[in-house]
């Protein structure tokens, strides 16, 4: 292989420099300086994202307490934990399932698959890219939902992030997977945004009563968030098998939602449609 | 028709099927490449039994019409479609059994793809994909500036690839494959959708930096100036298979001399219809109150072409021969698979 050859230049100067191999560190620094980037530069999705969440989480409120009066009061900690869950869930599950349809459509995808690192580490720095830009708009939100509410939250900040990182790694599992099958299918990412609406009821699955919707995704780590923001558990109070299901669930839901985008891409190769849109 | 790429020393594989030759003494081999889509009475052979090799800094031009097959051969060298039988090797690796190592060295622009990211500037492009290609962006930033220069973008550099021209996301498309310091490149229809002129420059520019840079480049175009002018080797593909796997010019030389243009003023209806019962006749045309006719014909026939002009007292304004580009080779080679 001659991958890093030296050339000559113009004429035949040698290039100034030898080229060099780009390692993981490369890797890592050019994915996310990319999302970066566009983060900072096309802040419209962001913005939109953060108004739209709040929009409804107005409805939610007013609307809720106008109909329910003080029964939604005493359970509105709750909402609003619920529902910072769900705001990270969603950015994170829709950001990455639409990423990957877009770089289907715009033919990245192919070349990233042929490339020498693979997809794979490009996913997954991906993925941590949109959890962190998620955490950044869904910190804004909570913060906005608990000056309109005029509650106060516990915030042990490293559990909150531990427990909410863990969650959103289920949630990209799922991401992954419906990219994968967008790749298969095409054009049915609307269909697959509807499960974003599921995730309502997986934060609000009584994890902790019914011991075995903790292993659905969000459903553990939604419980313990509940427990770190309303009642100021701290990481290390919890009992060692919750946060051993979280991390298992989490780990899980994200490998087995890679290995469906890896099956549905090579199911994609078989019937010549990976780059088709 | 100038064949700027057959008059080069670049090394020029024989026009022998891809079977018996060593893997790795070549750059890419194909062999026996099938693709079927769909089953049944449905099925369509996109592939069939595709076999051609390709040397170490060769430039093989991949011709054929629409629907020929050329963007299912190179995505199932490349193992973005995976064929149903057939083997590929590129620098001697096996695509299918180590397609991370295969394709190492290895980098296309396929076709219809935008292969970039529009949001992100021309320069952000080229260092984004240095690196996800293998190469540390710092150390080929000198490089890029080059081929920025070459492909008339530098002053484009900063700008996001969304707000260019058609013509000049194609340059940054391509630039985005040459940025990454791969030997062997893979190019799918790259002049589609240029204006001339766009199309002359970048066929200009890309000739340059393969010299430059002794690269190995698969060519799929339904263009044939572009692949006469860039190409040293061309496979042709009709209906998924190959129907010629030659020399650009070999491939002209065989077919030379073989057509005659005659213009006269004494050429009638009934001179027209002997001529094209005795020799095919390709054109008929007027010019300037005289009729030009085409003939094809072998050396032999010459002798009988002049016989008949003398017989019926034919003056001639002008008898020249046609020089044949890659159009007539096509032509004549698709017609004679009809047949």
């Amino acid at each position: 292989m001659s991958r890093h050859r030296a050339s000559e230049g113009d004429g035949g100067q040698p290039d100034e420099t030898e080229p060099r191999s780009a390692t993981h560190y490369h890797l890592a620094r050019a994915v996310l300086y990319r999302e970066y980037l566009i983060f900072v530069r096309y802040p419209a999705n962001a913005i939109g994202g953060i108004v739209i969440s709040l929009f409804f989480f107005g409805l939610l409120f007013y609307g809720g307490r106008m109909i329910a009066g003080q029964a939604l009061t005493d359970s509105l900690e709750g909402i609003i934990v619920g529902y910072f869950l769900w705001t990270l869930s969603v950015g994170a599950y829709s950001s990455i399932s639409n990423d990957i349809g877009s770089e289907v459509q715009w033919g990245t995808l192919e070349r990233h698959i042929m490339t020498p690192f693979g997809f794979a580490p490009v996913a997954l720095l991906k993925g941590v890219a949109k959890v962190v830009r998620t955490f950044i708009t869904s910190a804004l939100v909570l913060a906005v939902m608990l000056v309109i509410t005029d509650t106060t939250l516990q915030l042990p900040v490293a559990t909150i992030v531990l427990v909410s990182t863990l969650s959103i790694c289920s949630v990209l599992g799922l991401g992954f997977a419906a990219g994968g099958i967008a790749v298969l299918y095409k054009r049915i990412g609307n269909w697959l945004n509807l499960l974003q609406f599921g995730f309502v009821l997986l934060i609000s699955a009584p994890a902790f009563d019914l011991g075995w919707t903790g292993f659905l995704p969000l459903a553990q780590g939604s419980a313990l968030l509940q427990r770190a923001m309303v009642d100021g558990t701290r990481l290390w109070e919890f009992p060692l098998v919750d946060l051993a299901v979280l991390v298992v669930v989490a780990a899980g839901y994200l490998l087995g939602g890679y290995a469906v985008f890896e099956a549905a891409t090579r199911r994609a190769r078989r019937l010549g449609v990976l780059g088709d849109y | 028709m100038a064949t700027q790429g057959s008059s080069s020393e670049r090394p020029v594989e024989e026009a022998t099927p891809a079977r018996g030759v060593e893997p790795s003494a070549a750059a890419l081999v194909v062999d026996g490449l099938s693709k079927r889509f769909g089953s049944g009475a449905d099925a369509v052979t996109a592939v069939d039994n595709v076999s051609f090799s390709v040397g170490r800094g060769s430039v093989v031009g991949l011709l054929g019409p629409n629907g020929a097959g050329k963007t299912t051969t190179i995505k199932c060298i490349l193992g973005m479609v995976l064929p149903d039988e057939g083997s590929v090797h590129i620098q001697g690796v096996d695509v299918y059994q180590e397609p991370r190592s295969a394709c190492a060295d290895v980098d296309a622009m396929l076709e219809g793809a935008r292969n970039d990211y529009w949001r992100l500037t021309v320069q952000e492009n080229l260092r984004y994909f240095a690196t996800i290609g293998g190469v540390d962006p710092d150390s080929v930033s000198d490089r890029h500036d080059r081929l920025l220069d070459q492909l008339d973008l530098a002053e484009k550099a900063d700008q996001p690839v969304r707000s260019l021209s058609r013509g000049m996301k194609q340059k940054v498309s391509l630039a985005s494959v040459l940025a990454t310091d791969a030997s062997v490149i893979f190019l799918d229809e790259p002049t589609l959708g240029l204006d001339v002129e766009s199309s002359l420059t970048l066929r200009r520019e890309l000739r340059r930096i393969v010299e430059e840079r002794d690269l190995t480049v698969i060519l799929s175009s339904h263009d044939m100036d572009v692949i006469e002018a860039v190409c040293d080797r061309v496979v042709i593909m009709n209906e998924g298979e190959v129907i010629a796997n030659d020399a650009v010019g070999r491939l002209l030389s065989d077919f030379e001399t073989q057509r005659v243009r005659v213009t006269s003023a004494d050429i009638d209806d009934h001179l027209q219809r002997e001529l094209g019962t005795r020799f095919e006749v390709t054109d008929v045309s007027t010019v300037d109150a005289a009729t030009r006719i085409e003939v094809t014909t072998d050396s032999d026939g010459l002798y009988e072409l002049f016989d008949v002009l003398r017989v019926n007292d034919v003056r001639l304004d002008a008898m020249t021969t046609v020089e044949p580009d890659l159009e007539d080779v096509f032509v004549r080679l698709t017609s004679a698979e009809r047949r």
